[in-house]
């Protein structure tokens, strides 16, 4: 949407709003509508240009002194439009998709909230929105999920079974609960870990089981990490393997961190290819072997040698009852 | 210049939301400076593109005759009880969800429509307090370049070309009339009749390069009834898990497939068998070979001989094997 249509949005809502709330500081209009002070000053020196006509009384019209020496806003003269404008097909639609998307990592008695919302929501918006947009997000065990919202909402610790995948562990830790995001699709739970005294990220379909404990939950001076450009970031530090793709294995750099270094004319491509740590690497070789093979470093490749070796020793054995 | 044309657009929904009569054109030029000041050719220009500006905006713009009997040229005017926006009526924590689902969109023009649409229920004084509840915060982010103009082509109803890459195939320009999006994975996917190939096909966003470009004008095809993007996007799930396999599994090891497991039963010597059901062969013996030594196939043969295919390809380091 260009500028001056969003303008013209902002600023018939705008007249409304601020005169359900007078005297508002100019500061806190612009955090309600998401946009810096200078915009909302702006929006209202065009809006005394404004009104039913253009004599005295018929244009809107603000306390300025108020406004230069408080920074609040008095509005006057706009009582001809004391209500907002519907909410438009175009905005229905963004907040319906971002309902439904709460409304995927929900559980429980959540559910039947955001379905009252969104049905309210419809209604007022009008039937224009069938909003073909949907998000799905992979299921987890609804107990699981439950056990953690009611960890959350009454801030008691939590015993957790946990799977890790790189290392294939499965092991207990107490954690108090901060709270349940998504990422690349997927539910995570954000907690204090009472082991690793630090905090840690656990992906709800790899939790195996969770209790509520009768411990309150403790606050934890601990600063979350960034995760705006996702939890896994390539450093100096982060292990990589140089390794070559068949054109079946190409899928694998439209998914993980990879720097494509060479296309070959037989399909093969040539690319570094970054995991959170070896055994990472490692398991995604196997588990793609044949499509993928490691050029360097030696130790994995010789790592990945040894594994499949030993693991091909059980069939030569004859492990079948027959 | 823009300041200019906001203003008189501002001034042209007053005039049409406060009038109970419809405004004649020579009414509503009269009332506006900007368009009083223009010359009568440029002034109809600017009346018509602003009137398709409030469409655009979702005003509905009402056109009809104050009198039909004395043959009165046509007016305009705004109704205001279609135009504002009734109560709702929302209970605290509705308000607090709607509140919550503001903050879903990682895109900023996605985050601003919605952010708009909760100033307006707090404008009829709708309390958002989202204390109230606790719960997951997902995000919806939208990194592929196509995404504006895909989502603008959904709700519009506009049919679209674009040029597809799939890795390692030769980019193809491809036709579609849109009918959906969907996130899955975190990724979007545009959904659709595929007029090349006559028939419903999807497709990933992030693979579609450079423009996308409309072929038609809004609304100049239906959405089949009942459609429904989840049905439609059954292709990108795994089908539901039929076949049997026994797996014999070390302690404490094969932690996915633990989850998967129908029945766990320990063997001794620290090895446990494993009882699942899975849907693509392909897949399991992907998922067994990853760990190594730690999981064994029993039956069935051809996941067995997929599992050995594999782990041979890893200990000669050679690319080719048949899938």
């Amino acid at each position: 949407m260009s500028r001056s249509r969003q303008q013209v949005v902002r600023m018939l809502a705008l007249v409304p709003y601020l005169q359900g709330n007078d005297g508002v500081p100019v500061n806190e209009v612009a955090a309600e509508f998401g946009v810096p002070a200078k915009v909302i000053r702006d929006d209202l020196r065009l809006l005394m240009y404004t009104g039913t006509g253009e004599y005295a009384g018929e244009l809107i019209d603000f306390d300025l002194t108020a406004l230069e020496q408080d920074g609040v806003v008095h509005i006057r003269d706009a009582e001809f439009m004391t209500r907002p404008l519907r909410i438009s097909t175009r905005e229905g639609v963004a907040l319906i998709v971002a309902l439904r998307t709460l409304r995927a990592s929900a559980s429980g008695l959540e559910l039947k909230v955001i379905d009252s919302a969104l049905a309210k929501l419809e209604s007022a918006v009008g039937d224009t929105v069938s909003a073909p947009v949907d998000v799905l997000l992979d299921e987890v065990d609804p107990t699981i999920h439950g056990t953690i919202v009611e960890a959350l909402t009454s801030v008691k610790r939590l015993e957790l079974s946990y799977a890790t995948a790189s290392r294939d562990e499965q092991s207990n830790r107490d954690v108090d609960p901060r709270r349940l995001f998504t990422e690349q699709g997927k539910l995570y739970l954000e907690a204090w870990c009472l082991k690793a005294e630090d905090l840690r990220f656990f992906r709800l379909d790899r939790i195996v089981s969770a209790r509520v404990l009768a411990i309150d939950a403790e606050e934890h001076d601990a600063k979350p990490r960034d995760l705006s450009d996702g939890f896994f970031t390539v450093g100096e530090q982060t292990p990589y393997a140089l390794v070559d793709l068949h054109p079946r294995a190409h899928w694998l750099t439209e998914y993980y961190q990879v720097d494509l270094l060479e296309q070959n004319d037989d399909g093969v491509w040539r690319a570094k290819l970054y995991g959170a740590d070896w055994s990472w690497l490692r398991r995604l070789v196997l588990r793609n072997a044949g499509s993928i093979t490691v050029i360097e470093p030696d130790m994995l490749r010789a790592q990945v040698v040894e594994d499949a070796r030993t693991a091909l020793r059980a069939y030569d054995e004859g492990v079948t009852p027959d | 210049m823009a300041e200019r044309k906001t203003e008189r657009l501002m001034n042209l929904i007053f005039a049409l939301l406060v009038s109970r009569q419809y405004l004649t054109k020579d009414q509503i030029r009269e009332s506006i400076a900007d368009y009083r000041e223009s010359t009568p050719s440029a002034f109809d220009r600017k009346f018509e593109r602003d009137k398709e500006e409030l469409r655009e905006l979702g005003i509905n713009v009402e056109m009809g005759q104050n009198d039909k009997y004395f043959n009165d040229e046509p007016g305009y005017r705004i109704r205001r009880d279609e135009a504002e926006l009734p109560d709702l009526e929302l209970t605290r924590e509705e308000a607090a969800v709607i509140g919550l689902a503001t903050q879903v969109w990682e895109h900023a023009g996605l985050a601003s429509e919605s952010t708009t649409a909760l100033v307006k229920l707090k404008a009829i004084g709708v309390d958002v307090d989202t204390s109230v509840l606790r719960m997951a915060e997902p995000k919806l982010s939208t990194d592929e370049p196509s995404f504006d103009a895909m989502w603008d082509a959904v709700t519009r109803r506009v049919p679209i070309s674009f040029v597809y890459a799939r890795p390692g195939r030769d980019p193809m320009e491809r036709h579609l009339q849109p009918w959906g999006i969907i996130s899955w994975h975190d990724r979007w996917y545009v959904g659709g009749f595929d007029l090349d190939r006559q028939a419903s096909r999807i497709f990933r966003l992030s693979r579609v390069v450079g423009e996308v470009t409309p072929e038609g004008a809004a609304g100049s095809y239906d959405i089949p009834e009942g459609t429904d993007m989840k049905s439609i996007a059954q292709t990108l799930f795994p089908p539901e898990p039929a076949e049997a396999a026994v797996l014999r599994v070390r302690e404490g090891r094969g932690q996915a497939l633990r989850r998967l497991a129908e029945k766990i039963t320990p063997l001794g010597d620290g090895v446990d068998e494993i009882e699942l059901r899975y849907s693509s062969r392909w897949d399991l013996a992907s998922e067994v070979a990853s760990y190594g030594p730690d999981v064994v196939v029993v039956s069935p043969p051809d996941v067995r001989e997929a599992v050995i295919i594999r782990l041979t390809a890893a200990v000669t380091g050679t690319l080719e094997v048949s899938p």
